[in-house]
């Protein structure tokens, strides 16, 4: 406990270091200060559109006549669907600032409206944002380099190492020590205000404590890695030099390469096919017998085969059967698109596996509730909601029965879901078992160079 | 300067070379920089090629699908609409800009204004928010950490061993030394943008249009990069020790091209709020109903237009008029929305610049918010491009959609309206959508000049600096 204690000392009355540590913590609690000032931003916005969505729903259903036309009411009235931010969405806001977190559907084709984007700057979306998930995954470690490259041509360099190196004791304890020390440092520094955040966030606990723990486990991952580096290189110079390599190459250049191969191996083309087959789908019933339409629309939906048959003319039942009837020609389609994106996210996982930075983003942005699985959860439950509001009109529009006010007020309404979850085991795992290897290689190669001849004595 | 010290300054650079040369570490790091460019232009080439050919073909297939309607009602096509894919130009694989944070699939129809949907950003996984491998990327980021690699110890290094005493006490003087290790590592600068450059004048002798953006690109990045190996060579004359320098290099590597970059964006986001898209479109809902509403035939705003359009033609009954009234009614109705929508367009573009003009005053304290903004715009994929895209595409809408309301007030009759079709020939003839041209030299106005000058100042105040740190270097070694 007396050796820590020194230790504890030694390390902070360097100047560097101890500035180093002030300063991560300084820029973690900036992100995490940020990262929940753009998901505030955010909640407001929610409120607005709420508002305004209120306010319009509330203006057409003082307009709804007794003997109202559901056809024509289905056909104009919005409704409003929404994802509210998940409590740790602030540590990770990943596509919550390019993708719409509220989107409106009518009672039309669903394929028609589902995909459509918000408008975002994309000249400060496509720098991403300033979240914890930026700061421990790209300057964590370059911290944790700064801190520990010179670990031990520090020593060297000031003449100590052979001293250090006679020291009774077991072999490599000093280093372990000293390595252990930094690691709780910068994991301190980087968690204080994460936990703060979370706190103030209302996050879960379990949540919360997966979030550190994956933090934590990155920052003994570049512990062990920087470790190693200082080990085995006989400058500091040399030190920060093949340690920055190794950052530029695992935090920069695999995972675009990665990202780029995925692209290429996987493409998501299918949206945009998608969106023209099913507006050829629907607007060539224009052209086609109406009875066809209507059969097809049969065929998902039996229910509703014995209703009256279409009079001669425009008819809203024939219409909304036409959108249906869209959406199920190209539900093949849709799936394959989901299916693309679902892939993309799995790749990316399995990427995970290797790669520390990868992983410890996917963890975060799964347990944040910001990443695909939480759009596609979110897509989901647009399509359930979709269903329900057409199920709603579609006994008026059918039995050809009057929508009125009481019937308008009866609407259903979206209830949204948090998508944030836990993440897969294998992933935590993988991420443990990437630290503990690089945490034991870097201690195992301190302890062979205390044990070893000094090179420079 | 004098022959003699210019030929000393060339000495000093041959030597600092030749140091290099010997260098493990420095050839090693230069060769994967090296691989890495290649790399890089390799696959963004073939992913940029990919993109060209994809929405060809998809464009392909959506004029098809236009062309192979059946005789219809005007209003059906205008319903029916059309799809634009915004193409990508040659230069775009040197720097995907924002494009891959835009949408690319434009859904043209009546009545409405739809989003560009399916950007990459919403289809691709969080891997993409790790950055993309382009040559702008290397060169942006990953380059400017290789210069300061190889010149920390340019001069900290010298002084630490003893040989600047030496060589000073050799009669060598303080401006030579400087020169010479200045030109050396400028010199490797821009060797080490070469391979990308060299790309760029591929690319470029293919079409003479390219010329001009790919050499205000070669500019800009040789000037960047001699920036930063400027930086590093005097951070390295100033520092005691060379792990000063290098820490204190690497420390404003990490905060000039990866901490900024990411906060002061968020900063103008912060600055200059944005509605979101809901809450715009129901603005200019609410404009609308203002004005009028076409469906209610006592509307007095369409009241008003029904009388001026009987008066123009001497009738008293829309029954009577030599046109279609419903026609003449939905093509002003396309008119006055038409009209809300620019608008509403151009209030979000004034707000999105006003954003971009945040980071416009930042970057001249950060030289790669400069650069990386003259960069994109060159490259043709920058904010202006895509709202080039989103304008040209609203403008090519609005034609058609007038041109089959036209259609609707010339060739279908005021009577039984909805039961005519007309001949598919008529849409069949009109124009497809151009997607215009870079206004190159507003461009160069706009974003390189800015930018140049932001460099041109930075190197000239390194050039003032260098003057000092000269005669430092012969006062305390």
């Amino acid at each position: 406990m007396k050796n820590w204690k020194f230790e504890l000392l030694l390390l902070l009355r360097s100047r560097p270091a101890a500035a180093a540590l002030v300063v991560l913590a300084l820029l973690s609690a900036l992100s995490v200060w940020n990262g929940m000032r753009a998901m505030a931003a955010q909640r407001i916005a929610l409120e607005r559109i709420a508002a305004v969505h209120a306010a319009d729903l509330a203006e057409r259903a003082a307009r709804q006549p007794a003997d109202g036309d559901a056809g024509l009411t289905a056909y104009y009235t919005p409704h409003l669907t929404f994802t509210p931010a998940p409590p740790l969405a602030f540590a990770a806001i990943g596509q919550r600032d390019v993708q719409p977190y509220a989107l409106q559907v009518r009672a039309l084709g669903l394929q028609a409206q589902l995909y459509e984007s918000e408008a975002i700057n994309p000249e400060l979306a496509a720098p991403g944002r300033f979240d914890f998930a930026f700061v421990l995954v790209y300057l964590a470690p370059l911290f944790i380099i700064a801190l520990m490259h010179d670990l031990l041509s520090g020593e060297r360099e000031a003449g100590r190492l052979r001293l250090l190196s006679s020291l009774p004791g077991k072999p490599g304890a000093l280093w372990r020590r000293r390595v252990l020390l930094r690691l709780a440092l910068v994991a301190l520094a980087l968690l204080l205000p994460l936990l703060a955040g979370a706190r103030l966030s209302g996050a879960a606990p379990v949540e919360t404590a997966l979030v550190a723990g994956a933090a934590l486990l990155y920052v003994a991952f570049w512990c062990g890695v920087a470790a190693w580096g200082a080990a085995v290189s006989r400058s500091a110079a040399a030190g920060a030099a093949l340690l920055l390599a190794t950052f530029v190459l695992l935090a920069l250049v695999l995972p675009t390469g990665v990202n780029a191969a995925l692209d290429r191996a996987i493409p998501v083309v299918q949206g945009a096919e998608l969106a023209l087959a099913q507006r050829q789908a629907v607007h060539t019933a224009w052209d086609k017998p109406r009875e066809e339409t209507m059969q097809r629309f049969f065929r998902t939906h039996p229910e509703w085969k014995d209703t009256a048959p279409l009079p001669e003319g425009f008819h809203w039942k024939w219409y909304y059967a036409m959108h249906q009837a869209g959406d199920d020609a190209v539900a093949e389609q849709a799936a394959l698109y989901r299916g693309a994106l679902w892939s993309r996210e799995q790749w990316t996982r399995n990427t995970g596996l290797l790669l520390a930075g990868v992983n410890v983003q996917v963890l975060l942005h799964r347990l944040a509730g910001t990443d695909m699985e939480a759009r596609m959860a979110y897509l989901d439950r647009v399509a359930a909601y979709h269903e329900l509001v057409r199920r709603h009109f579609y006994p008026y529009v059918f039995g050809e029965r009057p929508f009125g006010p009481a019937d308008f007020a009866r609407l259903p309404v979206f209830a949204p879901a948090p998508g944030a979850g836990l993440p897969p085991a294998t992933l935590l795992c993988a991420l443990a078992l990437l630290a503990g290897a690089a945490l034991l290689l870097g201690l195992r190669s301190t302890a062979r160079v205390t044990m070893g001849p000094d090179p420079m004595g | 300067m004098r022959p003699a010290i210019t030929a000393t300054a060339w000495r000093v650079a041959l030597e600092e070379w030749r140091a290099l040369r010997r260098s493990s570490v420095a050839v090693a790091a230069a060769g994967l920089l090296l691989a890495l460019t290649l790399a890089a232009i390799v696959v963004s080439l073939e992913r940029a090629h990919s993109v060209e050919v994809q929405r060809a073909r998809l464009q392909q297939q959506a004029d098809d699908q236009w062309n192979s309607q059946p005789d219809r009602h005007p209003h059906r096509v205008v319903h029916y609409g059309h799809y634009v894919f915004r193409p990508l130009t040659a230069l775009a694989f040197f720097d995907f800009g924002v494009a891959p944070f835009t949408g690319s699939t434009l859904y043209l129809e009546g009545h409405r204004q739809n989003s560009a949907n399916f950007s990459d950003a919403g289809q691709s996984s969080l891997l993409l928010r790790f950055g993309q491998l382009t040559p702008a990327f290397v060169l942006q980021v990953l380059a400017p950490l290789l210069l300061v690699f190889l010149a920390f110890g340019a001069l900290a290094r010298e002084r630490e061993r003893g040989q600047l005493r030496l060589m000073l006490a050799h009669g060598v003087s303080g401006g030579a030394l400087l020169a010479g290790k200045l030109a050396a590592h400028g010199l490797l600068a821009v060797l080490l943008a070469a391979p990308a450059l060299a790309a760029l004048a591929l690319i470029a002798t293919a079409d003479p249009l390219l010329v001009a953006p790919a050499g205000w690109l070669a500019l800009g990045y040789a000037a960047y990069l001699l920036l930063w190996s400027a930086a590093a060579v005097q951070v390295s004359a100033l520092a005691r020790r060379a792990r000063d320098a290098l820490l204190l290099l690497v420390g404003a590597w990490a905060l000039m091209a990866v901490l900024l970059p990411r906060v002061l964006p968020d900063v103008a986001a912060g600055m200059v709020p944005r509605p979101t898209r809901i809450e715009m479109e129901a603005a200019v809902h609410a404009e609308l109903a203002r004005i009028g509403d076409s469906h209610n035939p006592d509307d007095p705003y369409f009241r008003n237009f029904r009388d001026s359009v009987l008066k123009r033609f001497g009738v008293s009954k829309v029954e009577d008029l030599p046109v279609n009234y419903k026609g003449l009614v939905i093509e002003e109705g396309e008119r006055l929305t038409s009209e809300l929508f620019l608008a509403g367009m151009q209030r979000d573009f004034a707000r999105q610049a006003a954003q971009g003009s945040v980071l416009e005053t930042a970057a001249l304290a950060v030289p790669l918010l400069a650069l990386r903004s003259m960069s994109a715009a060159m490259a043709d994929t920058d904010r202006a491009a895509h709202e080039r895209f989103l304008l040209a595409g609203e403008d090519y809408r609005y034609r058609l959609i007038q041109a089959l309301n036209r259609l609707h007030a010339e060739k279908v009759t005021y009577h039984d309206d909805r039961a005519q079709r007309i001949s598919a020939d008529y849409w069949r003839a009109l124009p497809r959508y151009q997607h215009p041209p870079s206004p190159l030299e507003r461009t160069v106005t706009q974003r390189v000049r800015p930018a140049l000058a932001i460099f041109a100042g930075w190197l000239v105040a390194a050039a003032l600096l260098a003057a000092w740190v000269a005669r430092r270097l012969e006062r305390n070694t």
